[in-house]
């Protein structure tokens, strides 16, 4: 399983790429794709839309299964990543690269965990 | 581990498909830590269709609307199926970390099972009896909230199924999820006796016996009616039901006496959104002006018929162009209509209620 250094992981199995204070790129994790299995779906927000740290903005559908997903910022739509709704197998063979949104003017985030908290988290079970 | 298990059957005076789905998300989210609500439900004659899916790609939906059958949007995936009260409903409301597909499953099997029917679980999830499928379910998640459902089918009736579920030819190009075709049998060919009460009578036992747990009646007075109330506006609401945020390209053309015409809809949440039109006929100007006119009308007959009839003006040859046009939109499209409360629905007789 995969867990880049430079990321943040939340608990809910999403990752976060800050780009500066204020600016956070957000996506699911490794784990997380592994977890649903084989995608065939993702409802994305809308530029513009508010997220709010802790709330669903997204989901994904697997075989006959809907997860919410979860944001672990608030702030504001910033960019919305409308291939993966044509390809939503990109977040099982590549979750680091298949990023959901960027979200802008971040006033508040999840409690963030490292890499190696995070693995430690996902082997805890 | 679950040491907590409420049942909740629904009153027998509802049926409705948007108070079920309200009531569904408000036991999901209410169950708790250690808790399993298994809620049982039925709807009248209601096709419903996964979160991601579109209605018109799934069923004809202006025969649906002719013979007041409901569509509703659930939240789970998968695809759409038809409900009747021949169909008894259960969900399994748990949190995720007590959440066991094949302990779930195992009730409704050890249920019918105990009817003295040969179910037996398949790989998609799908409980079956001599290869014919009876049973079909679907999840949703978010956060620690789980539910697991499916229908049970009794007695439904099968002629209706096939019908409501076969979509007519159109040219839909849709991003969404399809459903997958299974041959389905009714649990009543193999035990004739079978009744609905009789049915979720097994079901509370098997699940007693499953878990292990004396199976306890929910108390009422952990609803709030103002929250389940808000709940069904939004199941029953017409962005929820015909659209979200999933786009579709309706395609239809026809040669008319004076030229060709090809019209493009692009459709979200229930609106024209663009529409492109092409056409070889003379009047440029005028395909122009329709293209124009389709745009930002919600998609339905009655809306977009009016608006075209109301291009009036023009010359003889436009105003014979616009009635072509509409005699051939009016076959093609379908009229939506916001579902009304229950009581407007013909209620369907005939099966006694859970």
């Amino acid at each position: 399983m995969n867990f880049p250094e430079e990321l943040k992981y939340s608990k809910t199995h999403e990752w976060v790429r800050f780009e500066d204070e204020t600016t956070a790129v957000i996506g699911i994790t490794d784990y997380a794709q592994d977890q649903l299995g084989d995608l065939v779906f993702v409802n994305l927000p809308e530029e513009g839309d508010e997220v709010t740290a802790g709330e669903t903005f997204a989901d994904v559908e697997s075989v006959k299964a809907v997860s919410d997903v979860m944001s672990p910022v608030s702030g504001v739509v910033d960019a919305v990543n409308e291939e993966l709704a044509d390809e939503p197998q990109r977040m099982n063979q590549e979750p680091y690269e298949a990023w959901f949104i960027r979200v802008r003017d971040v006033s508040e985030s999840e409690d963030l965990m490292t890499a190696e908290e995070y693995r430690a988290f996902t082997e805890e079970g | 581990m679950i040491s907590k298990l409420s049942i909740f059957r629904e009153p027998a005076e509802y049926g409705d498909p948007y108070r079920n789905l309200a009531l569904e998300k408000y036991l999901t989210f209410c169950a708790e830590p250690e808790e399993c609500i298994l809620y049982l439900w039925q709807n009248h004659r209601t096709v419903v269709i996964g979160k991601n899916q579109n209605p018109w790609k799934e069923c004809p939906v202006d025969h649906l609307m002719e013979e007041d059958v409901r569509i509703a949007r659930r939240l789970s995936g998968g695809g759409a199926v038809y409900h009747d009260t021949g169909n008894l409903n259960f969900t399994f409301c748990v949190r995720k970390q007590n959440y066991d597909l094949s302990r779930q499953l195992s009730v409704i099997l050890e249920a019918v099972n105990s009817l003295g029917i040969p179910a037996v679980m398949t790989g998609r999830n799908d409980l079956v009896c001599e290869g014919k499928k009876f049973s079909g379910n679907a999840f949703y998640r978010s956060g620690d909230h789980c539910f697991h459902h499916g229908t049970i089918m009794a007695d439904v009736d099968l002629e209706r199924m096939f019908r409501y579920l076969s979509p007519d030819p159109e040219k839909l190009k849709a991003k969404g999820v399809d459903s997958v075709r299974s041959r389905v049998v009714n649990l009543k060919e193999y035990c004739p006796s079978l009744t609905i009460p009789l049915l979720g009578r097994k079901l509370e036992e098997a699940c007693s016996g499953v878990y292990g747990l004396p199976a306890e009646d929910f108390l009422r007075e952990r609803l709030d009616p103002d929250k389940i109330e808000r709940d069904r506006a939004f199941f029953a609401s017409s962005g929820w039901i015909w659209g979200r945020n999933l786009p579709f390209t309706h395609q239809i053309q026809k040669r008319f006496s004076w030229g060709d015409v090809f019209l493009q809809l692009q459709v979200n949440e229930g609106s024209i959104r663009d529409c492109v039109c092409y056409s070889d006929a003379m009047d440029q100007g005028y395909i122009e002006s329709l293209a124009g006119r389709l745009k930002g009308l919600r998609y339905d007959r009655q809306e977009i018929l009016a608006s075209l009839e109301a291009m009036g003006d023009g010359t003889e040859e436009e105003r014979r162009m616009t009635e072509d046009i509409c005699a051939f939109l009016s076959e093609k499209l379908v009229s939506v209509k916001t579902p009304e409360r229950d009581e407007n629905f013909e209620k369907e007789t005939g099966n006694e209620r859970v």
